[in-house]
């Protein structure tokens, strides 16, 4: 199982793929030198056969045919020429009319020129050399038999064959040292995802720090993994705040039906059980869709749609929009907001963020308080604020607020649902904004401070 | 007026044609994506109530289809999906409003009708009149039986929304959407501070207060013909 597995992994077929490209260069070199060896002998043997002829043909021309036939004996009786294994030279000297003068070959149909003919009493080989007329009639072929070139030919094959061995067998063994290595590390991030999936979600690959591919994709895989558990973290304080949170408002619907039920003895006073009851719904809904909005924005797939905007106008806008409602809740609304300012968001959450705050002032606070939405900018940082001259809160709440559902000691009986300031830390998260609740002495403030974008004409 | 109600919960489609048939509205209702698609292309309807989610073909690509196909009847989804997006997404398909469920009947009768009577797309308005008051939109004024009054940007749009839909019911939210682009649900009276200062400033010099309060559901600018 495991040795196929290495045979299929990348490293190896890589490995395979360059011992094999290797191989193919190494032939290719091979062949060039065989071509240039065996030209360089030919021409070598080319060489001896031509000065061998030519000494006869010296002969022949000096002294007449006798004295050819005499060189070719001497030759023949040379050490080059007497062994017959090796190197083995071949001399013919025929006469069209007498047949063979002389030499160590059969007769032969003369031939003229650069020819090979099979090696005299052997089965294999062959003996290569040249023919020429001496004189009309006259037929000299002198040859040198072909096997030392094959010799040399064999060394060169041989060398080549323990070339490839070596090649081959380092290559599938760098391979598959490799692909062990290679296969131990997928192992490592086969086992984690498994043991996700088998629900152990805290299990992340190890990394070797060596910054390698494999460790890259290894922090990539943990980094989604942590990102996941996050999502699902969230995903279960979702579900446990909608089974517990939501139990008590539904608890007290539940009452006030069954109340009506069993106590109402006119329509008025049905109609008016409905009433409160739909009322009661909608409240329900109100915190339903707040904690969903909640968990969608942490979800943090928003940000993809963010685009510079105005943060100066955005407030502004809200200035005059409740403006006349907090004149209506006996509260003055001041604005000191620099303009021009501009963030990178989402305009929608960015009001629902403001307008959460706003709200808060107005909702926790007594008629006659005064209320100021300020913006100003420092270092490139945009500073946000809503701040009241109300009662504040205590300091060691002040971190307890974004928790979902917590509400102040002192404001519990005020409508709301505890989501409000759990919204705004979403959408500043978001937004990858702080916020900050200070002593407005007296009062509170509350600062969201958020990078500045470069304005788009700049 | 023809509504097409597309929506595959039997039990809120019956109550839904049920009400519309009450206000005096022809109701054709379709239970599925094709049979939506079919009868929508008749074009025979004022307006089509659309559930987001349905069989066979879902509410977006249905009213993608349509607007390919050149049908402008103005379309409402119904939708259980309450996200940003959705929202964005549902409205960039081409459909004209958006109500999350669950809803009151009321809200989604005042959007029926206020779509029933949008005017043509290409219809550039310039100057809209409701009983005695004169909007110029271009100069940004408003009159009142010849008198001039001064109205803040945001006053200035909220009348700007009843007067385009005069003597029909505006929601709370409807006016929240359109005067504020405010798609979620304050916890203050924003929309009554406003209505009670444009009053105001509407009927210093006049006995008759234009804007009608419907309680617990929005306002209607009355104006006589």
């Amino acid at each position: 199982m495991r040795r196929t597995r290495i045979l299929h992994t990348e490293s190896f077929r890589l490995a395979a793929l360059f011992a094999t490209l290797f191989l193919a260069l190494a032939g290719a070199l091979i062949a060039v030198v065989y071509w240039i060896v065996e030209t360089t002998q030919t021409a070598a043997l080319v060489n001896v056969v031509e000065a061998d002829i030519s000494t006869i043909r010296n002969g022949y021309r000096d002294r007449g045919v006798d004295e050819a036939i005499e060189i070719v004996r001497q030759r023949l009786g040379s050490s080059d020429y007497s062994n017959v294994d090796l190197p083995g030279g071949y001399i013919l000297l025929e006469d069209a009319t007498r047949g063979k003068l002389a030499g160590n070959l059969a007769a032969l149909p003369p031939q003229l020129g650069l020819l090979s003919i099979p090696r005299p009493h052997k089965k294999h080989g062959t003996v290569l050399g040249k023919g020429v007329y001496l004189a009309d009639g006259l037929y000299l072929f002198v040859g040198r038999d072909t096997a030392r070139l094959g010799a040399v030919r064999e060394r060169i094959l041989q060398a080549f064959a323990w070339l490839a061995g070596a090649t081959i067998i380092l290559a599938a063994l760098g391979g598959i040292l490799f692909s062990v290595q290679f296969l131990r590390r997928v192992d490592a991030i086969t086992r984690t995802c498994n043991a996700i999936v088998a629900g152990r979600f805290n299990d992340r690959i190890p990394l070797r720090g060596s910054n390698d591919e494999l460790d890259r994709l290894a922090s990539a895989i943990n980094a989604m993994l942590d990102r996941i558990a996050a999502l699902l973290d969230n995903l279960r304080q979702v579900s446990s705040d909608v089974a517990h949170d939501l139990r008590t408002p539904l608890t007290h619907l539940r009452q006030r039906l069954e109340h009506a039920h069993a106590a109402s003895a006119t329509v008025d006073d049905y109609s008016a059980a409905v009433s409160r009851a739909i009322a009661d719904t909608d409240e329900l809904l109100r915190l339903f869709t707040a904690l969903l909005r909640i968990s969608q924005i942490e979800a943090g797939t928003r940000a993809a749609a963010f685009s510079v905007l105005s943060l100066s106008d955005l407030l502004n806008r809200l200035y005059e929009m409740y403006r006349p409602v907090a004149e209506d809740h006996g509260h003055v609304l001041h604005r000191d907001i620099r303009e021009a300012i501009q963030v990178r968001g989402d305009a929608e959450l960015l009001t629902q963020l403001f307008v959460n705050l706003v709200e808060n002032a107005l909702r926790h606070t007594p008629s006659g308080t005064r209320i100021v939405i300020a913006l100003d900018v420092s270092a490139d940082v945009a500073i946000a604020s809503v701040c009241d001259s109300g009662p504040g809160i205590e300091a060691d709440e002040r971190e307890k607020v974004f928790r979902r559902f917590y509400r102040v000691t002192t404001s519990r009986t005020a409508p709301g649902n505890g989501l409000g300031l759990a919204l705004v830390a979403a959408i500043a998260k978001l937004h990858q904004a702080t916020i900050e609740l200070s002593d407005n002495r007296p009062g509170l403030c509350v600062s969201v401070s958020a990078p500045v974008a470069a304005r788009p004409n700049s | 007026m023809n509504i097409l109600l597309i929506e595959d919960d039997i039990e809120l489609a019956q109550s839904l044609i049920g009400e519309f048939r009450e206000q005096g509205y022809a109701v054709d209702h379709a239970a599925d994506g094709m049979e939506g698609l079919r009868l929508a292309s008749g074009q025979t309807h004022q307006v089509i109530v659309l559930d987001r989610m349905l069989p066979l073909l879902d509410g977006l690509s249905l009213v993608k289809r349509l607007r390919a196909g050149n049908v402008i009847t103005p379309v409402i989804y119904l939708t259980t999906m309450s996200g940003i997006d959705d929202r964005v997404h549902g409205l960039e398909a081409g459909a004209d409003d958006y109500l999350v469920k669950p809803f009151a009947f009321v809200e989604l009768l005042a959007r029926v009708r206020v779509l029933a009577r949008r005017p043509a797309a290409q219809e550039v308005v310039t100057r809209l009149r409701a009983g005695d008051l004169d909007m110029d939109l271009l100069q940004r004024t408003l009159s009142r039986a010849g008198r001039q009054i001064e109205l803040l940007p945001q006053e200035f749009r909220l009348l700007e929304y009843l007067m385009r839909n005069p003597n029909r019911v505006v929601t709370r939210t409807m006016l929240l959407e359109h005067v504020w682009d405010i798609h979620f649900d304050p916890q203050t009276s924003v929309v009554e501070s406003h209505i009670s200062r444009l009053r105001a400033k509407l009927n210093q010099d006049a006995e008759i207060d234009p804007i009608q309060t419907i309680r617990g559901t929005g306002y209607k600018l009355l104006a006589q013909d």
